[in-house]
């Protein structure tokens, strides 16, 4: 018997706004506990929530990346439940008039392009963080979440597996980070995702029962959790073992399995209504039309400028837009320095790797670009070799060191001498009479010994070009 | 029962006390709750800054009712508000309150007080702790409706923290020399007693008037009673123990806080309102109760025209039970309209007018004292 899993996202995206969503309060990530807190976002009695306009327009920038129509008129309404995290006993969130409707990502998979369509785009505020306190057997709360401006992207049933749920996923981070509409860290919980799943035998039009598997923050755990949940599902169809209820799920990365939350979903009454605190905000086509005039541009068109006007390999140009990051990297220290092949290179080979090492992410890695841009030009212009070039760009990362200061206060200038390169290659040659009589009977390898021991002499500043060309020469004449 | 909570003992013509539900900075604010204990206010009400500004005094903290809920058990205790009594008394000047249920509107009358209910989005509601948002509005006891709107416009004006309120930034109360007309809901005031009913006449016999009919006068208190309920109900889930104010001793675990704080700190209006509330908003009564009230009220906003009248005259009381006369008291609320009540020869008239026409109400308050 062949099943079908059926899957449709949830997605949480946290807003890329200085302030809060209803009041002044910092969002900035990792300040001190509870240090961006007021009256407001503390739910004391006698504040009024003002709405955040920015907020608002990253709303409609999401809708219009996603195709969706805007809403004329949004309002707020109150979901109403008890949770410590949650200070005023409601959730601000939008039920009647979200802000987009409608929408659709397309995506790409091995299978193809594919259309998925979106129920709605709403504005709601995210609530505090618990701290548990094992030690004091306690729970500590931390507001300074509470009221940061989330959007929810709320999806059609479309996906029918793992690749998809991750093409989409990857597709809308593109797709908002660069519009700044939100940094989209999994890892930091500004990107969130539950996912409803039910699976049926192929060909049925009934739905099966669905559960849902909350708050998944990585792509690889999501599509392990749905290979797993489908798994879970097949088997209680098949075997009859298990009776599968409408549930909430929370998956365990480190069990690699989903258990159970809290069963009675329906019986939840969050007790929907409008905030009488609120007016409704008006979007009229001007609001609109000065947002899409100021949309930057997308991974897509970015991709197209690299490779079509830039002349860079789709290679290069596929790696640099996989990243806001990386893509504004690259177009400020192009401006600074303006030779796309060797910036793109600096930053796919040597800025990259440095990353790594450091166990960065291409979203983490963060460089002054004006010295970024200097550092590649005195490579390319041969003031200094690369590999001296290598060394500095740590510098530049971990001392923000300027690297035209440095190289001449460090006298790291390439040596381009001849006289002084030739003398040194004839004083390696005469020092390792052994190694010569191994490049005599054929061994290669020697060359690239040489040349360390040569630059080592030099004190790794020579031109390599230039050595390799007269050591060769000199091989020759004996 | 006393007047203060707290007595700041200043005495004069521009003394204000606070009913205990706005905010002062640094004082201890409860709004006659348990549920507040220790609640300590963090800033100043926008009219408490305002009051200062304009030179005036606060007297004191005057006692409430829990919130201001209604109250629909009866109790023996026959003794005015704290805030009408510090007025009547002549302990102060002035208090602000707020009237959502119409027990100041009603008493002032009778102590010989005025109220002004300010059109709704006049007067910053920051630092009022909220009963009901959509219905809230501080308003004045006073001696005097003139004096009083002199108060009155030192408070009123566009708050950058209230989101509900109309752009403008001063108001000017004074009298108009517009012909005044009078709409006069017979079936209404034939419900009060023999000796109000002379007392209206008599007041209406100095005016042009004409007959009007309030549509919908016998759903106004279940308007009121479902809309507030729901709006209590949200207000009061911020009162659950976690951040501020009175917190239950020995709880098991995060439920039995919530359970034993909001048991031992609300009294008994306010749990049976914040459990009336919570059933209408619960999703199988939204769309019969609350969506339908919403309806309702829409329909009484738009009911009210003031197309051939410009001033609704009511009594202020037309029975013994709260609920009943509740009506008379929801119209100002429900439709965001500026009311005043006062005693005329001895009894309480209240009078309602349009959108911002509190000119209107001052106008034919002194047309009738003259």
């Amino acid at each position: 018997m062949k099943y079908e899993t059926i899957m449709g996202l949830e997605v949480h995206v946290e807003l890329a706004t200085k302030s809060k969503l209803f009041c002044a309060c910092s969002t900035e990530f990792g300040s001190d506990v509870n240090e961006n807190v007021c009256p407001v976002c503390a739910g004391m009695p006698g504040t009024s929530p003002m709405v955040n306009r920015k907020a608002i327009e990253l709303a409609i920038t999401a809708g219009l990346l996603t195709n969706s129509e805007i809403s004329p008129r949004i309002t707020f309404d109150k979901k109403n439940y008890f949770y410590p995290d949650l200070p005023a006993g409601y959730q601000l969130t939008q039920l009647f008039a979200p802000i987009c409707k409608n929408g659709w990502v397309e995506i790409e998979t091995d299978a193809g392009k594919k259309k998925i369509n979106l129920v709605q785009i709403h504005l709601e505020e995210d609530a505090g963080k618990l701290i548990h306190d094992d030690w004091m057997d306690t729970t500590l709360i931390d507001f300074n979440r509470a009221s940061v401006p989330l959007i929810e992207i709320v999806t059609r049933p479309d996906f029918r597996s793992a690749e998809e749920v991750v093409a989409f996923l990857e597709k809308l981070r593109s797709l908002l980070s660069f519009a700044d509409v939100s940094d989209c860290k999994m890892q930091e919980g500004s990107m969130r995702c539950d996912i409803n799943l039910s699976v049926r035998e192929k060909g049925s039009d009934k739905l099966g029962t669905r559960t849902e598997i909350k708050n998944m923050n990585s792509l690889k755990a999501i599509a392990a959790a749905i290979s797993y949940e489908s798994q879970r599902h097949i088997d209680a169809l098949e075997t009859g073992e298990e009776v599968l209820v409408q549930e909430t799920r929370r998956w365990d990365d480190s069990i690699g399995a989903t258990f159970s939350m809290r069963g009675k979903e329906d019986a939840t009454d969050y007790r929907y209504c409008p905030d009488p605190d609120i007016m409704p905000v008006f979007i009229d086509d001007e609001w609109i039309d000065a947002v899409r005039s100021n949309l930057p541009e997308t991974a897509q068109d970015k991709f197209i400028r690299l490779t079509q006007k830039l002349g860079l390999p789709e290679y290069d140009s596929e790696i640099i837009t996989r990243s806001k990051n990386l893509s504004t990297i690259f177009d400020e220290t192009l401006q600074y320095y303006n030779n796309p092949k060797e910036v793109a290179n600096w930053i796919i080979v040597e800025l990259l790797s440095i990353a790594k090492g450091d166990n960065k992410g291409e979203d983490d890695v963060r460089i002054d670009c004006q010295k970024f841009a200097k550092l590649i030009e005195l490579v390319d212009g041969r003031t200094i070799n690369r590999n001296v070039g290598k060394k500095i760009l740590s510098l530049i990362l971990e001392e923000g060191i300027d690297p035209v200061e440095y190289v001449e206060k460090n006298k790291l200038g390439m040596i381009n001498d001849t006289s002084l390169i030739s003398s040194t290659i004839q004083e390696v040659l005469s020092e390792n009479p052994k190694a010569l009589e191994e490049y005599k009977a054929g061994s290669k390898k020697v060359h690239g010994f040489f040349v360390g021991q040569i630059m080592r002499k030099l004190g790794g500043k020579a031109n390599p070009q230039i050595i390799n060309k007269l050591l060769t020469e000199a091989l020759k004449e004996i | 029962m006393g007047i203060f909570i707290e007595d700041y003992n200043v005495s004069g013509a521009d003394t204000v006390a606070l009913e205990d539900s706005i905010m002062q900075k640094g004082k201890q604010v409860t709004a006659g709750s348990k549920i507040l204990d220790n609640f300590v206010s963090p800033f100043n009400a926008t009219v408490v800054d305002r009051l200062l500004d304009g030179g005036f005094k606060i007297s004191g903290r005057t006692v409430m009712d829990e919130f201001g809920l209604l109250k629909l058990s009866h109790d023996d205790n026959n003794t005015p508000s704290g805030a009408v009594r510090a007025v009547s008394e002549g302990i102060s000047a002035y208090a602000l309150c707020n009237d959502l249920f119409g027990r100041y509107r009603e008493e002032a009358p009778q102590y010989d007080c005025c109220y002004i209910h300010p059109t709704y989005g006049t007067v910053s509601r920051y630092g009022l702790i909220p009963l009901a948002s959509s219905l809230d509005q501080i308003g004045i006891v006073c001696r005097d409706l003139s004096q009083g709107f002199g108060l009155l416009s030192h408070l009123a004006g566009k708050d950058p923290k209230d989101g509900a309120m109309f752009p403008d930034s001063k108001y000017c109360y004074g009298k108009t020399d517009e012909k005044i007309t009078l709409g006069i809901p017979r079936s209404v005031i034939e419900k009060a007693d023999a000796d109000t009913r002379e007392s209206i006449m008599d007041f209406i016999n100095k005016f042009s008037s004409t007959d009007i009919d309030l549509e919908y006068f016998d759903l106004y208190s279940q308007v009121m009673y479902i809309l507030s309920s729901a709006e209590i109900s949200n207000n009061l889930s911020r009162y659950d123990g976690i951040k501020f104010g009175y917190r239950a001793s020995g709880y098991t675990d995060i439920d039995d806080l919530y359970t034993k704080t909001r048991s031992e700190g609300f009294g008994l209006d306010a749990k049976l309102t914040a459990i009336m509330g919570a059933v209408v908003l619960s999703k199988d009564h939204y769309g019969p109760y609350y969506e339908k009230a919403m309806k309702i009220r829409r329909l009484i906003k738009e009911s009210i025209n003031f197309d051939t009248y410009d001033v609704i005259v009511l009594p202020c009381k037309i029975s013994d039970d709260p609920y009943e006369n509740l009506a008379l008291y929801s119209l100002a609320p429900l439709a965001g309209l500026p009311s005043v009540s006062f005693s005329y020869k001895g009894y309480g008239i209240q009078l309602v007018a349009g959108v911002k026409k509190e000119n209107l109400l001052l106008s034919t308050w002194e047309v009738s004292m003259a």
